[in-house]
Parts: structure tokens; sequence; C-alpha cells
């Protein structure tokens, strides 16, 4: 059987490269000598037979509203993937789109589709910088974060804990949310290259639910020394000693 | 009169300046310039016969202003203009000063100005240009601005500023919804590329969002046909063949709102045969797509700039060229908006160099690409990439970000035209 990766509208959520996420778990897959393949999800009539993992990205405000009526199309799957136990990352506005809603800087506010807990509101200043999480049984997460939001609403399913940048803010200490196999994070770009551990718990669910082994190939050792050096040299800079 | 104290000071400074660092331009003379006489740049900048012309954009504002520049002489005109590093209010004041007489008077019958979009708005604070050219909105190091609509926001700042015409790229829907909102008696001028340019691109034009409809000859400069480093310009019934510096679509319509907006400065003296002959006699830009014998080897270099001109230049690498050096620096803190990108057609790279080598080939790796060799120390990297035998297929191609490009130049000993 083939591994179906949907990625949900990379034309509007793709501005940092987190759709790319998608095709990394392919890729890993692959390494495994598993099939796999990602198919983009524009509108409903893009959705694939089976679904092993959803990845949404995060795009520009201005499409904030129309990127929420593209989702309420598929909010039926997206309730369905959640409580099934189907892997689910979304990053910053895909995140935030997710969630109960978005309050602007104006005041305005966009309706989220409820999926996880929480909401977006504004914060002073953009912030824009390492972000580095400890994660309960996945170890340090490494990326970037890029957002004018805070996240409330989440403390009680955070991803982790912040070790070094903003995360959520309003000094929470915390980031992300996860609830079940669904996780929303301020992490963008290829958070899923940086961090192969929690590539391969994604992975490894995937598998089980469809019933195959995962065992990481011979490649995806290569390609995770690149990650490692690359990891090690952003906790240096972020100022964060990993062996604590 | 007024500036001549302020203008003796700045020279002072300058001299000081070249003292220190001998050879080297500095910023510092138009800062203090710029603090004792605030309104010097603002006259200095509004006192041109022919006004100011100024070029803002995401990509391509350098090669056009240079293309414009040179249009302009073709036709005798004299032109003062910014070198592409000093395109904030101190960098531009210190540019003035360079070409100043006592007085603070720079000779010139226009003054063209590459303008930096994200400082352009501040520095075009009560200056008036005649015409602003725009190039186009991409996404562009997204740490500074984030997202497409607020550079958008900031261009749009900056065509306020025209009072004759703003010359826009109608590919670009942002530019055409920007030229759409301009006062009525301020003209649009249109260029862009023909269905054909648009249809022979693998990826399109690397724009935010693509213009739904092409551009017709009758309305504005179109790029009717691209074939290596040439290009055929189609101007209104005229067919204007011109050489362009490197290959690529990019140059042509760099070319293309160069041509637009000499025409637009010149009026009834503007000739398409003088324009042509001008484009044509560019040469190639350092890091973009020229080729340059070092250690007795043939090299292309490639500089890669942003998310558009990454795909870009990656595009134009031949299939099948079997040495790249592919280093991002410094420079690119955070390189995740170059991951959309699609690198698959390298095949292979050499080696991956500069301070984000893991992260570069961490991104390569994804796109599929085989990489022999990572080598963060970068004159290592070089030394050893220009001492392997010259490539059975290809030219040696070393891709590099500008920090990278700096790095390699220094270490090669490369000097010449930026």
């Amino acid at each position: 059987m083939t591994l179906t990766i949907a990625s949900l509208l990379p034309s509007l959520q793709n501005t940092n490269g987190d759709a790319e996420n998608a095709a990394v778990l392919a890729a890993r897959a692959r390494w495994a000598g598993l099939d796999a393949r990602v198919v983009a999800v524009e509108q409903a009539a893009d959705l694939p037979e089976r679904v092993d993992a959803v990845v949404l990205g995060s795009g520009s405000d201005a499409s904030l509203d129309v990127a929420r009526e593209r989702l309420l199309a598929l909010v039926d799957e997206l309730r369905r993937w959640g409580t099934e136990g189907v892997p689910i990352l979304a990053v910053g506005t895909g995140w935030e789109l997710l969630s109960w809603g978005i309050e602007r800087a104006d005041g305005s506010t966009v309706e989220g589709l409820g999926i996880v807990a929480g909401r977006g509101v504004p914060r002073e200043h953009r912030i824009a910088g390492d972000l580095v999480v400890q994660v309960p049984r996945i170890g340090l997460l490494v990326g970037f974060e890029n957002h004018a939001r805070d996240y409330v609403g989440a403390e009680a399913s955070p991803l982790g804990r912040v070790r070094a940048g903003t995360g959520n803010g309003r000094r929470s200490g915390q980031e992300g949310v996860r609830m079940g196999d669904v996780i929303g994070t301020h992490l963008h770009g290829p958070v899923l290259a940086k961090n192969p551990v929690l590539a391969d718990a994604i992975l490894r669910r995937m598998c089980e639910r469809a019933g195959l082994e995962y065992a990481p190939g011979a490649r995806t050792a290569e390609v995770d020394g690149y990650a490692e050096t690359a990891r090690q040299a952003q906790l240096r800079a972020a100022g964060v000693n990993a062996a604590v | 009169m007024k500036y001549a104290p302020a203008i003796l000071v700045g020279r002072l400074v300058r001299f000081a300046a070249r003292l220190r660092k001998p050879g080297g331009g500095s910023a510092v003379p138009g800062l203090i310039v710029n603090r004792i006489a605030p309104g010097y740049l603002k006259s200095t900048l509004s006192g041109f016969p022919q006004g100011l012309v100024v070029v803002s954009g995401s990509s391509g504002k350098s090669t056009t202003t240079k293309m414009l520049v040179a249009i302009l002489r073709a036709h005798g005109e004299g032109v003062f203009t910014n070198p592409s590093t000093a395109n904030i209010s101190q960098g531009l004041t210190s540019a003035l000063l360079e070409q100043a007489d006592w007085r603070g008077r720079v000779p010139g019958d226009v003054a063209v100005l590459e303008m930096d979009e994200g400082h352009g708005a501040l520095v075009m604070q009560g200056v008036d240009a005649r015409i602003v050219t725009l190039t186009n909105v991409m996404v562009d190091q997204i740490d500074r601005f984030h997202d497409s609509e607020m550079v958008a926001g900031m261009l749009a700042r900056i065509a306020d500023r025209a009072h004759e015409a703003v010359v826009a790229n109608a590919d670009d829907a942002y530019l055409m919804r920007l030229a759409a909102a301009l006062r009525p008696e301020v003209a649009v001028r249109r260029f862009g590329v023909s269905a054909d340019v648009l249809a022979a691109a693998p990826r399109g034009l690397g724009h935010t969002e693509t213009s739904p409809t092409r551009l017709d000859p009758a309305d504005g400069v179109v790029v009717a046909s691209v074939d290596g480093a040439s290009t055929v310009l189609a101007d209104g019934a005229a067919s204007v063949p011109v050489g362009l510096p490197a290959r690529g679509t990019h140059y042509a319509v760099d070319a293309a709102a160069a041509y637009a907006t000499a025409k637009q400065v010149l009026g009834e003296r503007f000739s398409s045969e003088t324009a042509a002959a001008a484009l044509s006699a560019i040469p190639a830009v350092f890091g973009r797509g020229e080729r340059v014998t070092v250690r007795g080897q043939e090299v292309d270099f490639v500089l890669v700039q942003n998310p558009a001109s990454y795909q870009l230049n990656v595009d134009s690498i031949a299939p099948g060229t079997e040495q790249v050096l592919f280093a991002i620096g410094s420079d690119v803190r955070d390189p995740s908006y170059f991951w959309p990108a699609d690198a698959s057609s390298l095949g292979r790279v050499s080696i991956v160099s500069g301070s984000k080598a893991a992260e570069a080939a961490l991104m390569l790796a994804y796109d599929g690409v085989e990489i022999d060799r990572v080598e963060p120390d970068l004159g290592r990297a070089l030394d050893d990439f220009l001492a392997a035998p010259a490539p059975a297929s290809g030219i040696k191609t070393i891709v590099f970000s500008a920090d990278s490009m700096r790095r390699t130049r220094a270490h090669l000993g490369l000097t010449g035209a930026e």
C-alpha cells in the first residue's frame, strides 16, 4: 500500500516552506523502503480516498479569510482525522485557523475551525528568531519562529516548554499545542527535516495505523547527519545547552 | 552656497574615512551631512533638470537601474546614479558627495536611483520623483518584511512620490493593483512578457501573484521572445532585438523595464536603436551568470538572493553539469523560505559549503540531490573545487549567497565591477 500525505492549501500556506514537511515525510518513508506520495489538496475535490497524515503550513495574514473559506469545506474530514488519530501537523496561521479563532490587532476576528483548543491573539511586536522547544518523549525541537500573535488557551496541552525564543508568548513559557496526534506549532519551515525524531514519531504513527513497519533507511541516517550539524549550530546560536 | 559648510565637513570626514580604510567607500560622511544639513539630500535629488527616476521592487532593480543608466547615457544624457550598495539615505548622500562640487551641486541632467523597497519610503519622504519604476513583488528576505503585502505597501508609498509616471510590471498582479490606485494625473506605463515567454518559463516568473492576462505590445513594452542571452522586445509595431548580460528571462524583463522607463524619460528623443545598442553592450555582472577563468579553470558564478532567483538560477544551470559548489553563508539566517524551490535538476553537488553548509545540505538532500562532500570552510572548499580536473561535461559552477560571494571574491582575489 502507498502512504498518502495530504498537503492542505499549499498554494496559500507555504510562505516559509512549511508545506514541504509533507515531502519530508514522503522522502523518509521512501528511504525506509515504503511507498509514499504527497497529494496537494486545494479543495475538497482533490481529497484522496485514504489519508495517512496531514500537513498544513503557514500563509500570509492577507490570505487568512480565503484560507479559512477553503478549509471550511474540509472541516468534516479534519474532525474525523483528528479523532481517528491521523497525524496532523499545522504551522503558524494554518494552526491558528484550526484553533477557536484569531484576533487581529485591529479588533476584528477570524473564526477558526475549532479542531484544537486555544486562539491567536495580537502581540505588541512581531517576533522572528530561533525557537527551541523541549518536548516530552521527543527531545529538543529546533527551528525558527516568525509571528505577530501569541497563542492562548493551550496551557493544558502544549507541545512543549520553550528553551529559547518566545513560542506561545504571554509569559506562558510554552510552545504549540498537542491534542492526540494533532500538533500545532510556530516552528516554521522544514521542522520535520530539522527534527528527525518528530518526523519519525509521526511516521511510526502513520505506519502503525496502516499496519506497516517503519525502520529508517541508510539514506535517512546520512541526511539526519546534516540535520544534526545544523541543529547543533542553531542550538549554539540560541544559547541552549542540549545536554541539560 | 547654503550647503557649502556641510559639504566641506562631509569631504573632511570622507578624507578621514579613506585614511582609515584606503579605497573603501563609507556611509559616515553621508550620515554626518544628513545630520548637519538635513535638507541637502532632498534639495539635491529634486534639483536635476530632467528630474529624478527611482527604480524599486523586490528583485531586478540593480540590473534595471544599470540598464536604464546605460540607455540614457547612450542618448547623451548626463546621469547621476547610486552604487547599488548605497540605496539608503546616508549611503545616498555619501554617493552625492562623491560627485558634488564645493557648493554641493551634483552635475547631471537626470538622477536615476535604485531604491531599497524597505528604506525607499523613508528616503523619499518629501522628495518628488518624476518617474518611479517598479520591477516586481516577490517574497523576499522574510526576516525583514514577512510578507508580500508589506512589500506591496512599501512600494505603493514609493510610487506615490511619482508626479509624472509610474512604470510597472504588467505581469505582477500586486503592481497592477497598485497602479490602478494612483492619482489620475500620474501616467502608468507598462512592460511585461508575451504568453509564449510565460509558457516557456518552467515555473512562471516568480511573482507572488501573476496577472491573469498578458500585456499587448500596443499597450507597453513586451518581451516577445527570449533565446539564451538575447531577446526581442515588442514596442508597438516595432521588434527590437537586444543582447542580454546573461541567460535568463528575468534579464529580458529587466531590459524591458529599462527600455520602457527610458522611453518615458526621453520622450521624442528616445531612439530604439540607440537603446538596443546600449543594452546589448552591457557587460555581464559578477555572480549573475558570468563566466570567469580562475586558476586556469572556467567557472560560472550564480548568485542566489531570494527564493525566486534561487529557482530561476538553479533552472538555468544546464542539466548534467558535473561539478557544482553550493555555498550558503550567514546572510541567509533562516533558509526555510528556500525550501519551496526545487533543486532536484542539479542531480549532484560536489561540495556544499559556507557557514550554513549543513542547512543547505539538508535542503538539497530532500530535493533528491546527491552530495559528495560538506565542507563548511569556504576557502578550503574553493581550493579543492578548483584544483579538481575540469569536468567532462558542463562548466564548473559555483552557486552562492551574497555573503559567500563576497568571501569567494576575496579568497580568489577577484575584483572588478560589482
